[in-house]
């Protein structure tokens, strides 16, 4: 089948098996390999995207669910949420092998973007993917990080009013 | 035999030679080799210029620095960028690190070197390790492993760095009519005392054809960039998903294939058969003891591999399992010295000088899969003369000469790129996944095709950690000291079997493997009389190195038995070790480990046990550990409530010699911690008639975001020779939990993963 939804932003569309996995569609057909493949089973979260707003593991995702929605990868993130988690992942030098990261950035994003307000711990709580380097003190400092710079531009950008 | 190949086996035979004492084997050799790679220079493209083996200027005006080992997530790639710039005054930014060819001018003699089955101390040991240096020089091994990476280069790239300086500096002070003395090096430029400037670029050529002459290097102290650090150039692409994986190869016309191996070890591949229509499917490839579907995606090539009839040879299939594993272990360690693959790797004293009180525990650990979080792949493209192999390896040498056979090719018609790993650990040391990636790839010529293994075929296809059962028994003084230590471990040789995989025809098991001792061999502790012993217990399930490998099993077993000894002797832990040190007849050693204990100490007066949650015991655990030329101590602090053990905070005591980047050393032991910690908690490999029971992240779980506990690192480091850092904050975690464990609730966990019986 070929179904038709909005990646990054664009409208594309990919052919397979309808229970195929949305994950092997967006590497091998649409060439978005900072979506990793990590275990195929939903346990990683290193094939997170976001759908309609929501993290969602594309591994567990298949094309027949995804006909006309609004999928975003870490290709297409922009935005001053994306750039608040990326700067506080840059300076807590969060990834070491790096391959987790792209999941984990993605999963934070669509997390804070819900509620900007959150703290750091509901945050936290959201994200369950997995880092074999182990390097999750980096990533709690990175969350802070993140928050605190928007809660910063978002003080700044009331004292402007 | 490829020249490679022959060059390999040639180490080996070479090796055992200077073991059986013939120092001299190949020293005519070894010299004229020596000097043919000493002078080895880079290639220079359009606009480059060549400043020797490590350096090149790039027509975009940066200095490209080459580097001979894999980037794995220890950071080697940014370090080998700090110390290059800190040499030539710039910014790391400015310096572009790149994977070195594959040549003996970087091969990597310190992984080696540290496997020797003695130490570098005594006439004899310091001739033979002299000679060895010079032969794995010569012949050695390109690689990536055993916390070498930073050891093995820093200082030749400083000297090189060094040199391109000083011609630099010669060929300004020419330019300027001036002398270098005179001259300043300010972020890629030379300035005249009259400010006039001149940029490398600008100087490159003049410079290049100048004679490099030795610098003499200050010793690596902190200076500049090195102590202080600098940001990693590779972290914003990798969160941004920018960073590249062998994985995320996509070629012009590539394919996909997905690799099923046989349920059980062992078994072969009798035949295979796709039923049905199934347009996109390019082929299958039946290999020994697997099958490939080749496709045009990996969905459909995995969708295919679901529908296989397939049958299997089991005529030679493994039929053990787990407890099988643990009982030919027994055997061996019960039949003693009659033992035939026995190794005394260090005695000391005498221990039947045995009286008093006599302790004995036994201790075990299981199998361990690596679980990187790139599954292992390569991408593979064979023609009729050569071969192109994308491959995530920390063995780029060895997958050349695997991939040169598997593709039917010359060695030197293979390139392997390496782009970065998705996690090694070891993993990635061995090769087999290359060789079956280029078989399966030989099947399409002029075709590239990507092999992914799925989690549960990287988990059945994976070399593992060894499993191991350890007989301790100590004899305690009339001051509750041991006056005697008998040490006794059971466990695979992983050397035997690495060896036996990359070398077929070289005859195994010649020498001791230090690695299954790792962690207790030369005790920086004092016990008079000492028999540390190795039982090479083969049951045929393939074994490799994983982070930290033999200290992983053996200083669990060591520093739980030290606890379990100073609890016999009524002391408390940390005045216990500090005894322990004060009668070291190591001093250097148990001068350092002295000062780690100093600041455990402090901490632990200064940061107490916080008080349970309602429902939990909580206890503090301590232990201290010499991985790879660091010391390491550790405290954990853990609340259990009913069977569940929740490790609150570890405190992290380091002292790897000289930190040239602190941010990065820290981040590398709070990494080994949750390492070491799923393994002490969750990891655990079975294997069921032959065949594995794990299959993903789900029966095999890794400590989470959720459950890591709160890592602090203290850096106190003596200034002595730079030590390794990627794998030691692995070993001391599983005892100093196991500790706190006893601390919390008295029950001693003695085999891992940790299960505490309720109370």
């Amino acid at each position: 089948m070929t179904v038709e939804f909005n990646l990054n932003g664009r409208k594309v569309a990919a052919v397979g098996a309808p229970q195929s996995p949305l994950l092997w569609a967006l590497r091998d057909e649409l060439g978005m390999v900072g979506v990793k493949f990590g275990c195929g089973a939903g346990l990683c979260g290193a094939c997170t995207v976001i759908v309609d707003g929501a993290q969602t593991r594309a591994c567990q995702t298949s094309l027949a669910d995804i006909a006309g929605k609004n999928i975003a990868t870490i290709e297409g993130l922009s935005g001053p949420v994306f750039e608040a988690v990326v700067a506080g992942w840059t300076r807590a030098q969060a990834p070491q092998c790096g391959y987790c990261q792209p999941g984990f950035v993605t999963a934070a994003t669509s997390v804070i973007a819900a509620d900007q307000n959150a703290t750091p711990e509901s945050v936290l709580a959201q994200l369950t993917n997995i880092c074999r380097c182990g390097t999750y003190d980096a990533i709690r400092d990175a969350v802070g990080l993140a928050l605190e710079t928007l809660r910063a531009d978002a003080r700044k950008a009331g004292g402007a009013k | 035999m490829s020249r490679a190949g022959t060059i390999a086996r040639r180490t080996f035979l070479i090796a055992a030679g200077v073991v059986g004492g013939g120092m001299l084997v190949g020293a005519g050799v070894v010299a004229t080799r020596l000097h043919r790679i000493d002078g080895f220079r880079l290639d220079a493209g359009p606009g480059e210029t060549s400043f020797g083996a490590w350096l090149k200027l790039g027509s975009d005006g940066r200095v490209e620095v080459a580097v001979p080992h894999q980037d794995m997530g220890q950071g080697i790639y940014a370090l080998a960028a700090l110390l290059v710039a800190n040499e030539l005054g710039l910014s790391p930014d400015r310096v572009r690190p790149v994977q070195a060819p594959i040549h003996a001018r970087f091969a990597n003699p310190v992984m080696l070197l540290d496997g020797l089955p003695f130490e570098n101390e005594g006439v004899l040991q310091r001739a033979a390790y002299w000679s060895f240096e010079k032969i794995l020089r010569a012949v050695g091994i390109q690689a990536t492993g055993g916390s070498t990476s930073t050891r093995n280069i820093a200082e030749p790239l400083r000297a090189a760095a060094a040199a391109m300086r000083d011609m630099l500096a010669r060929a300004a002070a020419a330019h300027f009519a001036t002398t270098v003395e005179r001259l300043k090096f300010v972020d890629g430029a030379v300035l005249a005392p009259d400010g006039k400037r001149a940029t490398f670029a600008e100087l490159a050529d003049a410079a290049a054809k100048l004679p490099p002459r030795d610098i003499a290097l200050a010793p690596l102290a902190p200076d500049g960039l090195i102590g202080k650090g600098a940001p990693r150039a590779d972290v914003a692409p990798k969160a941004r998903g920018q960073a590249a994986y062998a994985i995320d190869v996509r070629e012009k016309g590539q394919l996909y294939a997905a690799i099923l191996h046989a349920p059980r070890l062992g078994a072969k591949l009798k035949s295979a058969r796709l039923p049905g229509e199934a347009p996109s499917v390019r082929g299958l490839v039946e290999g020994a003891d697997y099958v490939a579907v080749v496709a045009e995606s990996y969905a459909i090539a995995a969708a295919a591999l679901d529908r296989l009839q397939l049958a299997w040879d089991e005529t030679n299939a493994l039929a053990v399992s787990t407890k099988d594993v643990f009982a030919a272990c027994r055997a061996a360690l019960d039949r003693g010295a009659d033992y035939r693959k026995r190794w005394v790797q260090e005695t000391k004293g005498d221990v039947r000088n045995a009286a008093g009180a006599q302790i004995t525990a036994v201790y075990s650990a299981p199998f361990l899969a690596h679980m990187t979080m790139e599954p292992i792949n390569a991408t593979a493209l064979v023609t009729d003369i050569g071969a192109k192999v994308w491959a995530g390896t920390q063995s780029p040498q060895l997958a050349q000469m695997a991939a040169a056979a598997a593709a039917g090719v010359d060695t030197a018609k293979v390139e392997i790129v390496t782009p970065y790993l998705g996690g090694g650990f070891g993993r990635r040391a061995d090769v087999g996944f290359v060789a079956k990636a280029v078989e399966i790839a030989r099947k399409f010529k002029g075709v590239p095709v990507q092999t992914i293994w799925s989690r549960a075929q990287d988990m059945r296809d994976d070399v593992l950690r060894p499993a191991a059962l350890a007989d301790l028994s100590a004899t305690l003084d009339a001051n509750g000291l041991p006056a005697t230590l008998v040490y006794r471990v059971a466990t695979p040789s992983i050397v035997d079997q690495f060896v036996a995989r990359v070398m077929p025809r070289a005859v195994g098991g010649l020498m001791a493997d230090r690695t299954a001792l790792d962690g207790a061999l030369r005790s920086f502790y004092g016990v008079p009389n000492v028999s540390l012993e190795h039982f090479a217990v083969d049951t045929g399930v393939p074994v490799g190195f994983w982070r930290s490998v033999g200290f992983s099993l053996n200083c669990f077993f060591l520093e739980s038995f030290v606890d379990e000894l100073a609890a016999a002797a009524k002391a408390k832990p940390l005045d216990y070790r500090t005894r322990l040190l004060a009668v070291s007849d190591n001093s250097r050693a148990a001068k350092r480990a002295w000062r780690v204990l100093e600041t455990m100490a402090r901490f632990d007066v200064a940061e107490p046990l916080e008080a349970p949650r309602e429902g939990g015991r909580v206890g503090r655990g301590f232990a201290l550990t010499e991985p790879f030329h660091s010391f390491v101590g550790m405290t954990a602090d853990v609340e259990v409530t009913g069977s569940d053990i929740r490790v609150r905070r570890v405190h992290a005591v380091v002292d790897c010699g000289l930190a040239i980047d602190p941010q990065n050393v820290i981040a590398q032991v709070r990494g080994g911690v949750n390492f070491g910690l799923s393994a002490a908690l969750h990891g655990r490999i079975d294997f069921e008639n032959g065949a594995i029971v794990q299959q993903n992240f789900d029966s095999y779980p890794l400590v989470t975001l959720a459950d890591a506990p709160r890592i602090a690192v203290d850096i106190v480091n003596s200034g002595a020779d730079i030590g390794g850092v990627g794998e030691i904050g692995v070993p001391a975690v599983a005892p100093a939990v196991a500790n706190a464990v006893f601390a919390a609730t008295g029950q001693r966990l003695r085999a891992m993963p940790f299960q505490l019986a309720r109370t």
